[in-house]
C-alpha cells in the first residue's frame, strides 16, 4: 500500500495513546481506512487488460490472483487441480497464489480490516465470515457482471441462464447478488439402503409411519434417529424448519427471515417442533448431544444409527468410512399432518457453499473470471468428479457415473419437481438468531424444553434482533 | 541513594517497556476505544456511541450467565488445585522424613514429580482434544468405559447441564496441578531441615508438621498461586470452546466471557460490543488481582 | 534424584523415638496417600498413553471399546500426519521461535522485574501494575489491533514479529513472578557488592542473577511451555499465505479440523503423539537438571 508511511505515523501516534483523547472523528481506526476508497464496487487500482468476449472482465494476463479456499468437506483439490489450472491455462503468465484454511474468519478478518484482501474466497465452514456484514462495509464485489457475462460454453448465453433456477437469488444481499452459491445441496434423512432391504424396512412417508418404524429399529438395538448435538445442531433445525414449511408453506420461512411478528410462534412451527421433539425424546440417546457430526456419521456407517439428517455432501464426507455393503439413500422429511400444504415429496434443494469476491481486491477482474470458469461445464463437471457434489450449473453432471447417494439425490430432486422448500436467509443475515436456534434446538430435542417454550424463546430472540438497531435488517419477498 | 541509579533504571526498563507498549498496551488501548463504537470489525467507519455497549451489557442475560460461571470457577479452581497440589508436594518433599540432610518425599517421589508435570507440557488445544475422548458421553468414552466395568451407566459428562461446568473445571484442575506441585516443591525444599527436625523432636506428627510449619512458610507462594489461578479462572476459553457442547452449552451452562467475546467478535461481527465485554472482563480480573495483591503486599527493599 | 526404598519411617531415621500411636497414624496416612499419588499418576498417564495407542487404531477401533488395544501396529497414520501436516517443518519453526522468544523474555523480564522489585523511583508502581495487569487482558480482544501494529512494522508473517510479540505478551507473567522472587532475596549480598564497588548492572548480572537461579529456571520452563503451546497469536501473525512458517500448534489445529471433516482420526492422534512425545522426552531428560537446579539454588 502506498499509504504505508501514513499508517506507520498514525500507529506511532496511537502508541502515544493520543488517539484515545482525539475523539471519534480522528478515530483510532482511521489507519484501517487507508486500504481502499469508498464503499462502491470495483476499485480503481485493479489492473485491467482489454476486454473481449473471451475475456469479458478484462483480466490482465500477467496479474497475480490470490485464491483462498476453505479446506473442509470438499477439500481443496478442486481448486488446486482443476479451477486454478484452468485459469492458468487461459492466462499462462498469471501468478496464482493458493491459500487453504479452515479458519476463514480468523485468517481473513484482519486482512479485510487492513485492505490487503485476496481476490477470491470460499467463505464456508464453522468460522465463516458474515457476508451481510462484509457487504454493509462495502467489502463485497457485486456479482451482477458475472451473471450477465457470456457463458464460457456458449457465448450467446448469459452465465445466469446456465444455472439452476434460484441460484442467483440465494446470494442476494440488499436485493443485489454478492455471493455465488456454487454447490447444489439437497437436504433430507439419510439411511443405509442395504440395511433397510435386509431388515425389510420401508422408509416412512409420514410421522406415524416414522415412529412405527423407529420402534421396530429400536427393538433391533439400533439407534433409530440421531444428529450430532455438539457441533451440528443446525442439521436438526433444518429438519424442523423444512417440516414447518411443508406444513404451512414457504411463507412460514419467509416470515421467519423477515423477522415478522409471531413468525416463530406460528402453528406450523409449533407442530413441526413438537413432532421432532417427540422423535428426539423417544428415539435418540442423550449421549448424541456430546458427539460431533463425523462421530455420529461413522456410527451410521457402522450400522448403529438408522436415520441421520444431513445435506447431500454427506456421502463424500464419509467416503473413506463407508464399508462395503453400505449404500446411502435419502428421503424427504416425513409429512407431519395429513393437511400439509406440501406433499411428502417436497424437499429443500438450495445453492450452498458461498464464494465471494472482495471489492477491494487487487485483481477483481481475475476473481470474476475465475468464478466464470468455475461455472463452465468443464469446471462444474470436474468439481462434481472431484468432490462428489452436484453444482448449480444445469446439466453439468450429465454423462458422469454417479455414486449411489448422488443418484438418490437426483431422484429425490426429480420427484419433488416444483415442490421446493425455500432456503432460510436468517442463518446468514442474523447470526445471533441462528446461534440461539442451535442452542434451543438441542434443548428441545434432548427434552429440556417443550415445543411451546422452544417457539417462545425463538420468538423472543427474533424480537430482540428486530429491536437491535446495530443489526442491519434484510428483507425478502419470496 | 547511589550515583547512576536512574540511568541504570532507565537502561533496564527501556526495552521491556517499549516492547510492552507497542505490542500490548497499544492494541489494548485501541480495544478500549473500540468498546465505545459500533465497529463491525471490517472497515473503518466505526461510529462513536459512548457507553451504549456497556448499558446493553447490563441487560444481556448471557453476559451475566458467563459472569456467574466465572464466580464458580474463581472459587472452585484455586481451592481444588491448591489443596491437591499442596497435599502432593508435601508428600513428595517432606513426608518421607529427613535423609542425608534434607527432607525427602515418600517412596517413588522422583517418579511422581516427573509424571505430575506432564499435563503442563501439553497445549491446551491438545488437552481439549484429548478430553473429548475421555468425556465421550457413550460407553466408548474412556471414563464411561471404566464406569461400565463396574456396571455404571454412561454419564453425560458434558451433556448434562448440571455437570458440564464441573467437567470443564476437572480438566483445568487436571492440567494445573502439576505446575503448582513444582511451584510448592521449590518452596518446600527451601525450608531448612532443622525446622522440621525441631518440630519432630517435639513429637509433631505429619499433620502437625504440615499445618504448623509447611503451610505458614509457604504462605507467600500460596498467595501467588491464588492470584494466578484466579486469573486462569477468568480465561478457560480454549477448553470450553473445544470441549463443550455447542460452544458453551448445553443451554449456555458452560459459557465464559472470553467465549462470548469471541462469539460476538468473530461470529456476530460486533467488535464494539465484544470489546465492551472484554473491558468488563478486564476490570473483573483486575479487581480480583489488585484485591489479592493488596493482601499479599510486602515490605519493599530499598538499597 | 533416585528413590531408595526406605524400611524405616523417616522420623526414626531422624533419631526421634516413635511411639505406637504415631506409627499407626503413619501407616494409615501413608497407605492412603500412596493410593492418591498412584491414582493421580494414572490419571495423567492413561489419557496420554491412550492418545499414543489411538494413533495405531482404525476409526472403527477408535469409536469402539476405548479399553482395547489396537489390532495392528502400523505407522501409516504417522506417515499421513507427517506428509499432510508437515509436522517436521513446524516443529523446527516452533523450536526457533520459542528459543529466541524465551531468551528475550527472560533477559528483559528479569531486568524489568529486578528494577521494579528493588528500586524505588517515580512511576515504579505504575509501570509494575501496567505490566501485571497485562495478565488480565483477554488476548483475542487485541488480535485485530495487534495485527495492524505488526503489519505496519512490516513484521507480519515473519518469525521476528512472532518472537517480539511473544516476548511482549510473556512479560506480565514473568515480571509478576520474578519481582516477587527478587524481593525475597537477601539484601546483604548486594550491599556487600556495592561496597566492593560493583555497578548496578554488574551487581545484577554477576550476583543477583546467580542468586535468583531457581526462580529464573522455573519461570524459563513456564515460558518455554507457554510459548510452545501458544495458539491464538500465531494464527493471526503467521497467516495462511506463509504456511512454511507455521508453528506446531497451528499444524495440529489444522489437522484436527481436517480430521473432523475427513474423519481421519488416527492421523490426528499420530500428529498429537508427534507433538507430545519430543516435549515429554526433553522434559524427562532434563528434569534431573531442573530439579537439581531448583534444589541447589534454594536460598538459604
Amino acid at each position: 500500500m502506498s499509504n504505508a508511511d501514513l499508517n506507520r505515523r498514525q500507529m506511532l501516534r496511537r502508541i502515544g495513546m493520543t488517539a484515545l483523547v482525539a475523539g471519534p472523528g480522528a478515530g483510532v481506526l482511521s489507519a484501517c481506512a487507508t486500504g481502499g476508497g469508498g464503499n462502491d464496487a470495483a476499485p480503481s487500482q485493479a489492473p485491467k487488460g482489454a476486454t473481449s468476449p473471451q475475456n469479458p472482465f478484462g483480466v490482465k494476463a500477467d496479474g497475480t490472483l490470490e485464491v483462498v479456499i476453505f479446506k473442509g468437506g470438499l477439500g481443496d483439490d478442486y481448486a488446486t487441480q482443476l479451477h486454478e489450472p484452468m485459469f492458468k491455462k487461459k492466462f499462462p503468465q498469471a501468478n496464482i497464489k493458493h491459500v487453504a484454511t479452515q479458519q476463514i474468519a480468523q485468517t481473513l478478518q484482519p486482512r479485510f480490516a487492513s485492505g490487503d484482501v485476496p481476490d477470491f474466497i470460499a467463505n464456508s465452514g464453522t468460522d465463516l465470515m458474515d457476508n451481510a456484514a462484509l457487504q454493509t462495509e462495502g467489502q463485497l464485489l457485486e456479482l451482477t457482471p458475472l451473471f450477465d457475462a457470456p457463458s464460457v460454453d456458449d457465448p450467446s448465453k448469459k452465465v445466469r441462464d446456465t444455472l439452476l433456477p434460484g441460484t442467483v437469488e440465494t446470494g442476494l444481499i440488499q436485493g443485489k447478488p454478492y455471493v455465488l452459491n456454487y454447490v447444489s445441496v439437497t437436504y433430507g434423512l439419510w439411511y443405509d439402503v442395504k440395511l433397510f432391504e435386509k431388515e425389510g424396512w420401508t422408509p416412512p412417508k409420514n410421522f406415524d409411519e416414522f415412529k412405527a418404524l423407529c420402534d421396530k429399529i429400536k427393538a433391533k438395538g439400533i439407534t433409530p434417529y440421531a444428529y450430532a448435538g455438539k457441533n451440528a445442531s443446525y442439521y436438526q433445525y433444518w429438519m424442523i424448519l423444512i417440516s414447518a414449511a411443508k406444513i404451512g408453506g414457504n411463507e412460514v420461512l419467509v416470515n421467519i427471515d423477515n423477522l415478522a411478528d409471531g413468525a416463530w410462534t406460528a402453528e406450523p412451527v409449533k407442530q413441526a417442533a413438537a413432532a421432532w421433539a417427540e422423535i428426539g425424546k423417544a428415539y435418540m440417546p442423550k449421549s448424541m448431544e456430546g458427539l460431533i457430526h463425523t462421530e455420529v456419521q461413522t456410527q451410521q456407517n457402522q450400522g448403529k444409527v438408522a436415520f441421520y439428517p444431513s445435506g447431500s455432501w454427506l456421502e463424500n464426507e464419509q467416503k473413506k468410512e463407508i464399508p462395503s455393503g453400505f449404500e446411502y439413500g435419502i428421503i424427504p422429511t416425513p409429512s407431519v399432518t395429513s393437511a400439509d400444504k406440501m406433499p411428502f415429496e417436497a424437499t429443500r434443494t438450495v445453492a450452498g457453499e458461498g464464494y465471494i469476491i472482495p471489492a477491494k481486491g487487487k485483481n477483481t477482474p481475475g476473481g470474476l473470471e475465475y468464478a466464470r470458469l468455475m461455472l463452465s461445464k468443464e469446471g462444474a463437471k470436474g468439481f462434481t468428479e472431484k468432490t462428489g457434489n452436484l453444482t448449480v450449473v444445469a446439466g453439468a453432471a450429465e454423462g458422469l457415473s454417479l455414486s449411489p447417494g448422488t443418484k438418490a439425490v437426483l431422484e429425490v430432486q426429480k420427484a419433488a419437481g416444483q415442490n421446493n422448500v425455500t432456503f432460510s436467509s436468517f442463518e446468514g443475515w442474523y447470526k445471533e438468531l441462528e446461534t440461539e436456534l442451535r442452542k434451543q434446538t438441542n434443548a428441545l430435542m434432548f427434552g429440556r424444553i417443550s415445543a411451546d417454550e422452544f417457539c417462545a424463546k425463538m420468538q423472543a430472540k427474533a424480537d430482540a434482533v428486530k429491536k437491535d438497531s446495530s443489526i442491519t435488517k434484510q428483507n425478502r419477498t419470496a | 541513594m547511589r550515583q547512576g541509579k536512574y540511568p541504570f533504571i532507565v537502561g533496564f526498563l527501556a526495552v521491556p517497556v517499549i516492547l510492552y507498549a507497542v505490542f500490548v498496551i497499544g492494541p489494548y488501548a485501541q480495544a478500549f476505544y473500540i468498546a465505545m463504537t459500533n465497529w463491525r470489525g471490517i472497515t473503518a467507519n466505526p461510529q462513536f456511541i459512548g457507553f451504549e455497549n456497556f448499558t446493553r451489557l447490563f441487560e444481556d442475560e448471557v453476559f451475566w450467565q458467563a459472569v456467574r460461571h466465572h464466580g464458580l470457577l474463581l472459587l472452585a479452581l484455586p481451592i481444588l488445585v491448591i489443596a491437591i497440589a499442596l497435599f502432593f508436594s508435601f508428600m513428595l518433599n517432606v513426608a518421607g522424613g529427613s535423609k542425608g540432610g534434607t527432607m525427602t518425599g515418600v517412596k517413588g517421589s522422583a517418579f511422581y514429580k516427573v509424571v505430575f508435570f506432564f499435563p503442563q507440557l501439553l497445549a491446551v488445544a491438545l488437552v481439549a482434544v484429548l478430553f473429548q475422548s475421555i468425556y465421550r458421553p457413550d460407553q466408548n468414552g474412556v471414563l464411561n468405559g471404566f464406569l461400565a466395568l463396574v456396571g455404571i451407566e454412561p454419564v453425560g459428562w458434558l451433556t448434562n447441564p448440571n455437570l458440564a461446568l464441573w467437567s470443564i473445571i476437572g480438566v483445568m484442575v487436571w492440567q494445573a496441578v502439576g505446575f503448582y506441585v513444582v511451584l510448592f516443591s521449590a518452596g518446600m525444599s527451601s525450608i531448612p531441615r532443622d525446622v522440621y527436625e525441631a518440630a519432630a523432636l517435639d513429637g509433631a506428627g505429619r499433620f502437625r508438621l504440615f499445618f504448623s510449619i509447611t503451610l505458614p512458610l509457604l504462605w507467600d507462594t500460596l498467595q501467588v498461586a491464588w492470584v494466578y489461578l484466579g486469573i486462569a479462572a477468568f480465561d478457560a476459553f480454549a477448553i470450553v470452546q473445544v470441549l463443550s457442547v455447542d460452544r458453551g452449552g448445553p443451554d449456555g451452562s458452560t459459557t465464559v466471557l472470553p467465549l462470548e467475546i469471541w462469539r460476538n467478535a468473530f461470529t456476530y461481527s460486533k467488535f464494539g460490543y465484544a470489546s465492551a465485554m472484554g473491558v468488563a472482563l478486564f476490570f473483573l480480573t483486575l479487581t480480583f488481582a489488585v484485591l489479592t495483591l493488596r493482601v499479599t503486599r510486602r515490605e519493599r527493599i530499598e538499597f | 534424584m533416585t528413590s531408595i526404598p526406605e524400611p524405616l519411617p523417616g522420623a526414626r531415621r531422624a533419631g526421634v523415638p516413635a511411639d505406637a500411636r504415631r506409627r499407626r497414624e503413619f501407616s494409615v496416612f501413608s497407605g492412603l496417600s500412596h493410593v492418591a499419588l498412584a491414582i493421580w499418576a494414572l490419571m495423567v498417564i492413561v489419557p496420554i498413553l491412550w492418545t499414543f495407542l489411538s494413533s495405531f487404531k482404525t476409526n472403527t477401533e477408535i469409536f469402539g471399546d476405548p479399553l482395547t488395544m489396537p489390532a495392528d501396529y502400523s505407522f501409516a497414520a504417522f506417515g499421513r500426519a507427517w506428509d499432510k501436516a508437515h509436522i517436521g517443518t513446524y516443529m523446527i519453526n516452533s523450536v526457533i521461535v520459542v528459543f529466541f522468544s524465551t531468551a528475550g523474555t527472560m533477559l528483559f523480564g528479569s531486568m524489568a522485574a529486578y528494577v521494579l522489585a528493588r528500586y524505588k523511583f517515580f512511576g515504579n508502581r505504575f509501570i509494575y501494575f501496567a505490566f501485571v495487569s497485562g495478565m488480565a487482558f483477554p488476548v483475542f480482544l487485541a488480535l485485530v489491533p495487534l495485527f495492524f501494529v505488526v503489519k505496519n512494522l512490516g513484521l507480519l508473517g515473519t518469525h521476528t514479529g512472532v518472537i517480539l510479540v511473544y516476548i511482549a505478551y510473556s512479560l506480565p507473567f514473568t515480571i509478576f513472578f520474578l519481582a516477587a522472587f527478587f524481593k525475597t532475596l537477601p539484601t546483604s549480598v548486594a550491599e556487600a557488592a556495592f561496597i566492593d564497588g560493583c555497578s548496578h548492572t554488574r551487581t545484577f548480572f554477576s550476583i543477583m542473577v546467580p542468586m535468583a537461579k531457581p526462580g529464573l529456571i522455573s519461570i524459563t520452563i513456564f515460558n518455554v511451555l507457554g510459548q510452545w503451546n501458544q495458539y491464538l497469536l500465531p494464527i493471526v501473525l503467521l497467516p495462511g499465505n506463509v504456511e512454511d512458517k507455521w508453528l506446531l500448534t497451528q499444524g495440529i489445529a489444522n489437522i484436527s479440523t481436517s480430521a473432523g471433516y475427513q474423519a481421519d482420526w488416527a492421523s490426528l492422534f499420530a500428529a498429537l503423539t508427534m507433538a507430545i512425545l519430543p516435549v515429554l522426552i526433553i522434559y524427562i531428560i532434563f528434569q534431573r537438571q531442573i530439579q537439581a537446579g531448583l534444589t541447589a539454588g534454594a536460598v538459604k
